[in-house]
């Protein structure tokens, strides 16, 4: 409440409301029309849950050796039937906030009995199996919860069971081979912006697509930063075709999502395609890169420098320059003021790297650095300065 | 399933009757099969432990003549009446007990038994019994090729007998 009433107190002493209205907007505020603001006792209610399901876990994993096999089972199972229980009991409850505190007990205890069996039985799989089992097993659940952490809980772990999974399932050696790693980098976005339009579709699921669509922006960006210090720094890449063969299947998929989309204008659909599509081309090493670099510490000892354009450092920054705009567009256009300020905040900052891949040295002098921050300043002007602008351009494309 | 109740109570029941049926067909599993022991050796005696669990390397005692055809192929090593691996869709149909699994890059059969359990408080024994070659894997193998691990034998005894004793 402090909040609102320093917030009350400036729109009154500035005339947007009378000392009426001021003393109204409390009354109600304050009284039993207040919306429930409890995500504070969910927090703690939840952190608590996923603390004393930890604490079973470890108290398991601390003794297991002394419990025999079928104890240890039925302690479980009976656990797990006892919270189940406790949660159609809490089902009717009005208040919810231990209906959703089971559930999050409910959920580590699944994940907790999947990693028990594989311990007494000695199951040699994967981690990521585990993870792709536990969440089918518990989605029917995950629909009853009220709460968007045991959701967020549920589709973080999902993901990642179903990510790995999958490029392990298109090449067998995954588990020891992280030459892997940037197949799974691609796919993870792809995977998270497939659910994400996926679940918008289906009424009962609508409320998962805001974890889905987290994870789509977060795995977006860990999968462009990836791919650009791999080309800009000259690695050598290790493409192996099979791994990328979920990419592109869930790429197909994604961009018949998006088509089909009525709420998308032509021109969001075109951004969001083109932007999907240089990224499947930014990781292909061979289709838009020459696999030479011009300032590399390998590149500087070259005879013949590269010339400018045929450089992998100075293409990969452009590449990502472009998504990055393409889906700021989009963003813009969509009203997405977060998103779109975000990612036109990651151009201005991608050119100021850039700025230091081609002019390190300079960096080193004195000159050098009053320019770089000359420089830094100037691109965080711009971008203030020119932001909304963009933004209003970009909505106006679509009209 | 008429009403959100019944649905919930459907949505709880359906994971633990999943995890009781795969402990159940774990449990079946192990039971059932034909108890064969090969023995294990550390790959590296600086990675032999990871976490709670032994990382080991079966010894699958395959006579250097009926060993990996090739590299890089799914495999399957009969274990009777003649101990030999074959490719994955050669196996003879004479063969009534075998293991299915993978021939890697230097030609050895692996059937990708290389964990085992252990608790932390017995984890350096553990790893010094293996490493002294006293150790062996038991599995238990059913004629469909369905295998699982059994116990951790140390000079042919369970490992937590031996370490009680």
């Amino acid at each position: 409440m402090a909040g609102i009433d320093k917030k009350l107190a400036l729109w009154e002493q500035n005339g947007l409301i009378t000392p009426d209205q001021v003393d109204e907007i409390l009354a109600f505020e304050n009284g039993d029309n207040a919306s429930p603001n409890n995500w504070w006792l969910y927090s703690l209610l939840v952190l608590g849950s996923a603390i004393i399901g930890l604490g079973v876990i470890s108290l398991i994993a601390a003794n297991w050796a002394n419990i025999p096999d079928s104890v240890k089972l039925a302690a479980d199972f009976l656990l797990l039937g006892s919270t189940a229980a406790a949660i159609i009991w809490q089902y009717d409850k009005t208040s919810g906030h231990w209906f959703d505190a089971l559930i999050m007990i409910f959920l580590i205890l699944c994940l907790a009995t999947i990693g028990l069996i594989a311990q007494i039985y000695h199951i040699h799989g994967q981690w990521y199996h585990g993870l792709l089992l536990w969440s089918v097993i518990t989605f029917p659940l995950t629909i009853f919860s009220r709460n968007v952490f045991v959701r967020f809980f549920w589709v973080s772990l999902f993901l990642h069971g179903f990510v790995w999974s999958c490029i392990a399932f298109a090449d067998q050696g995954l588990g020891k081979n992280f030459q892997a790693m940037p197949a799974i980098f691609l796919f993870a976005p792809l995977a998270a912006a497939f659910f994400y339009l996926l679940t918008q579709r289906i009424k009962p699921i609508t409320h998962f697509a805001s974890s889905f669509y987290f994870w789509f922006e977060v795995a977006g960006l860990v999968a462009l930063i990836a791919i650009d210090l791999i080309r800009s720094g000259g690695d050598d890449q290790t493409f192996n075709i099979a791994w990328y063969i979920p990419s592109w299947l869930v790429a197909a998929l994604v961009i018949g999502l998006i088509v089909t989309r009525n709420d998308y204008s032509l021109l969001n659909k075109a951004l969001l395609i083109s932007a999907l599509v240089l990224l499947l081309f930014y990781y292909q090493p061979n289709i838009l890169f020459s696999g030479h670099t011009r300032y590399t510490f390998a590149a500087l000892d070259a005879v013949q420098p590269v010339s400018l354009w045929m450089a992998d450092d100075v293409r990969a920054p452009l590449l990502t320059t472009l998504i990055l705009f393409l889906y700021a567009i989009h963003a813009g256009n969509c009203g997405h003021h977060r998103t779109f300020n975000m990612i036109t905040f990651l151009i201005g900052l991608r050119f100021v790297v850039l700025y230091f891949q081609a002019m390190g040295g300079l960096a080193a002098t004195g000159i050098g650095l009053i320019v770089s921050g000359l420089m830094i300043i100037g691109i965080a002007w711009f971008w203030y300065s020119s932001r909304e602008r963009l933004q209003n351009w970009s909505k106006r494309l679509a009209s | 399933m008429k009403t959100p109740r019944m649905r919930l109570v459907a949505a709880l029941v359906f994971p633990i009757v999943v995890l009781a049926g795969n402990a159940w067909m774990n449990h079946q599993q192990r039971e059932a099969g034909k108890r064969i022991t090969f023995p294990i050796e550390g790959f590296d005696p600086r990675d032999l432990l990871s976490g709670h669990y032994l990382v080991f390397k079966v010894n699958y005692e395959i006579a250097q003549g009926n060993s990996c055809p090739s590299s890089d192929i799914n495999a399957k090593l009969c274990l009777e009446p003649e101990k030999r691996v074959y490719p994955e869709d050669e196996l003879p149909a004479q063969c009534t007990l075998y293991l299915p699994g993978t021939c890697n890059s230097d030609k050895q059969f692996d059937a990708g038994f290389e964990r085992f359990y252990i608790p932390e408080q017995k984890a350096a024994q553990l790893e010094q019994l293996v490493q002294a070659k006293r150790a062996k894997l038991e599995l238990s193998i059913d004629q469909y090729g369905n295998a699982s691990i059994r116990d951790l034998l140390i000079d042919n005894k369970p490992w937590k007998q031996v370490l009680s004793d």
